[in-house]
């Protein structure tokens, strides 16, 4: 899902590549990019469950304005993954509610 | 509490613009941004803006942000990053979020450059993984390089929407159709154009309905609208996609402005509620100005206008700029601004539906309104159309849009476009066209096509701007698509034009039979097209 060549763009500001967590397993993104890039390269789709409703979210406005896509991150819930940089060795959760999802994966 | 003279909420176009003037004219300026990186949403807009050489037309907003950065830097700008406004208090004082902590500061003057926000339509299945704003979608592909989705339904054909659909195949997705509940395409037809040209279908006077799906958008249903816009029983129709971009307007952020006691007026041409301004920028409490978006939707390019004003009137009440150097440098900025406010797109006649003819009197396509190209039998009778005779530019721009690099950027002055950038170019026919493609590079609406009806016996050419990867080279074969994205003959690419001059929008010449020459309008390469050629 990441862009290899772009017409327009010659190339992306991007950190050095990082290991993280997604759910207990080890994931790679770059080191700075928002999170939820990240995830959305390695094809994530869900960020949380609802608390009521139980109904999954994921990105939606990308610039941190509507708090659709936020996961626990490093044991803090409610994190905007969209706004947050990613840093090496971050565990980043599936939310629940406001708990962690434990090591749910989705595709 | 620290005190500074001007406090800029917002380091995009407008924010950035306003701190450059003031700091230039010897003010103690700062910048907050909530934000991790300036220049607002510039960043993300890699295609070619609109209007003059004074709005930096023909030159991509991604470079405008660049240059806009530059000079602030040069101007000794103070920008604050992760940094959120929390208020403005009584006296112009400010609560600023940032490193954990909330700061207090007093400014002599405020400029509110918050921007907009994306608007929002609810329908079923819209709070699933997968339907996302189209300025999501932009950010994911063009900032942070991943793409969004594979297969991209877009809800709304508006600049935004239109925009986002050609960015979304530059980057490699696919887009299954545009769709708007209105009966005629919002944004500028070149932009529809150049969607229609590749085959990508518009359904006006449409709607979405649904997001198909479990945990995620696996498909759309969308339907005809009658008119009330409300979808029409039994329209229904399925879409294969994993993604759903809404890109129906935008929101002024006029919040800050309206916590600080601003008069906050509703109107709707200008996409919500707006501060009450003067027309420096000035809202109702003296020395709190607003600029960009927050004062009404319209573009970045007069957002950086809007933001010189605000800031040249605070430095004139501060007294850093004497009253003629006030009116002289804000007579330069508003004439400008006038220029780029002009046209049928312009914020007087946003949404305005009955405009029929040009200001030439020329009649509008319908079929652009309503599919996105122009119709073989529209195509005639517009000045910068013409057909037969050697090399020329054909221009299949026809409506009244704010722009005119092509007249500036010809070697020769064979286009003109005259003082008023709205009108529509034409060719002068006294000169010679001497086929250097540098008019269809620089076109912002990629509108303008070189066609050479003497390249051989029984063929010509057609030179078109082709802004995606591989490019083809020469040698390639393929077919040629007509404006609407028909396959109408097979055609060799002749020659590709990607000289630094073309700033990214090669031209691609591709070898046609003469009969095809005023209908291809596209290449697509043979899945073995570009092997055979290269």
């Amino acid at each position: 899902m990441r862009i290899a060549s772009h017409p327009v763009i010659e190339d992306y500001v991007k950190g050095k590549p990082v290991r993280f967590f997604f759910d207990g397993e080890e994931a790679e993104g770059c080191e700075g990019e928002p999170v939820a890039a990240a995830l959305k390269a390695l094809g994530v789709k869900i960020h949380r469950y609802t608390v009521n409703r139980h109904e999954p979210r994921g990105v939606f406005c990308a610039i941190g304005r509507c708090t659709d896509c936020v996961m626990t991150v490093d044991g803090m819930p409610n994190v905007r993954t969209c706004v947050t940089p990613l840093a090496g060795g971050m565990r980043v959760e599936t939310q629940d509610g406001l708990a962690p999802l434990k090591a749910r994966r989705v595709e | 509490m620290k005190r500074y003279e001007m406090i800029v909420i917002g380091a995009g176009p407008a924010g950035l613009s306003a701190a450059c003037v003031a700091a230039e004219a010897g003010m103690d300026v700062v910048v907050f941004d909530e934000n991790q990186r300036p220049g607002g949403q510039l960043f993300k807009q890699i295609h070619k803006f609109f209007g003059s050489r004074e709005h930096q037309a023909g030159i991509r907003g991604v470079k405008i942000g660049e240059n806009l950065l530059e000079s602030a830097k040069n101007a000794g700008v103070k920008v604050v990053l992760g940094a959120t406004v929390l208020g403005i208090y009584k006296n112009k004082e400010l609560a600023v979020r940032f490193g954990g902590a909330v700061h207090n500061y007093k400014a002599d003057a405020v400029v509110i450059a918050a921007g907009a926000s994306e608007n929002m339509m609810t329908f079923d299945g819209w709070t699933k993984p997968g339907v996302m704003g189209a300025g999501a979608a932009q950010t994911l592909m063009n900032l942070h390089g991943v793409r969004p989705g594979k297969r991209v339904l877009t809800v709304g054909s508006g600049n935004v929407g239109l925009v986002v659909s050609f960015q979304l195949l530059q980057a490699g997705c696919d887009v299954v159709a545009i769709i708007d509940a209105a009966p005629r395409i919002g944004g500028y037809g070149v932009h529809a154009a150049k969607l229609a040209r590749m085959g990508i279908p518009f359904h006006t006077s449409h709607t979405i309905v649904k997001a198909l799906g479990g945990d995620f958008v696996d498909g759309a249903v969308i339907a005809e609208t009658d008119e009330a816009f409300a979808p029409k029983p039994g329209t229904e129709k399925n879409l294969d996609v994993d993604t759903i971009c809404i890109a129906v307007g935008l929101s002024p952020m006029s919040r800050l402005a309206d916590n600080a006691g601003c008069d906050i007026v509703y109107d709707g041409a200008k996409g919500g509620y707006v501060p009450l301004l003067s027309d420096e920028g000035e809202t109702s409490l003296s020395g709190i100005f607003c600029a960009g978006d927050v004062c009404g939707i319209e573009e970045a390019s007069s957002a950086m206008i809007q933001g010189k004003i605000a800031a040249a009137a605070a430095a004139r009440d501060l007294g850093y700029l004497s009253g003629e150097d006030f009116i002289q440098k804000t007579g330069e900025y508003k004439d400008s601004l006038k220029k780029i406010r002009s046209g049928m797109f312009g914020p007087e006649s946003k949404g305005r539906a009955d405009i029929a003819r040009t200001d030439e009197g020329y009649p509008l396509s319908r079929s652009l309104l309503q599919r996105g190209f122009i119709a073989d039998d529209e195509v005639t009778g517009f000045p910068s159309i013409a057909h037969g005779g050697g090399t020329r530019a054909v221009i299949e721009c026809t409506q009244n849009i704010p722009c005119d690099p092509c007249q500036d950027i010809c070697p020769q002055g064979c286009i003109e476009v005259g003082e008023n950038i709205t009108s529509l170019p034409a060719l002068t026919g006294n000169k010679e066209c001497i086929g250097c493609g540098l008019c269809v590079g620089v076109c912002s609406g990629q509108a303008i096509f070189l066609i050479n009806d003497d390249f051989e016996a029984g063929y010509g050419t057609v030179g078109l701007p082709y802004e995606f990867l591989p490019l083809p080279e020469k040698g390639a074969v393929g077919r040629a698509l007509d404006r609407s994205g028909k396959e109408i003959c097979d055609a060799v690419v002749v020659e590709t034009v990607n000289s630094k001059a073309m700033g990214k929008t090669p031209m691609l010449v591709m070898k046609v039979p003469t009969a095809s020459l005023a209908g291809a309008r596209f290449f697509r390469a043979d899945a073995d097209g570009a092997r055979k050629g290269g």
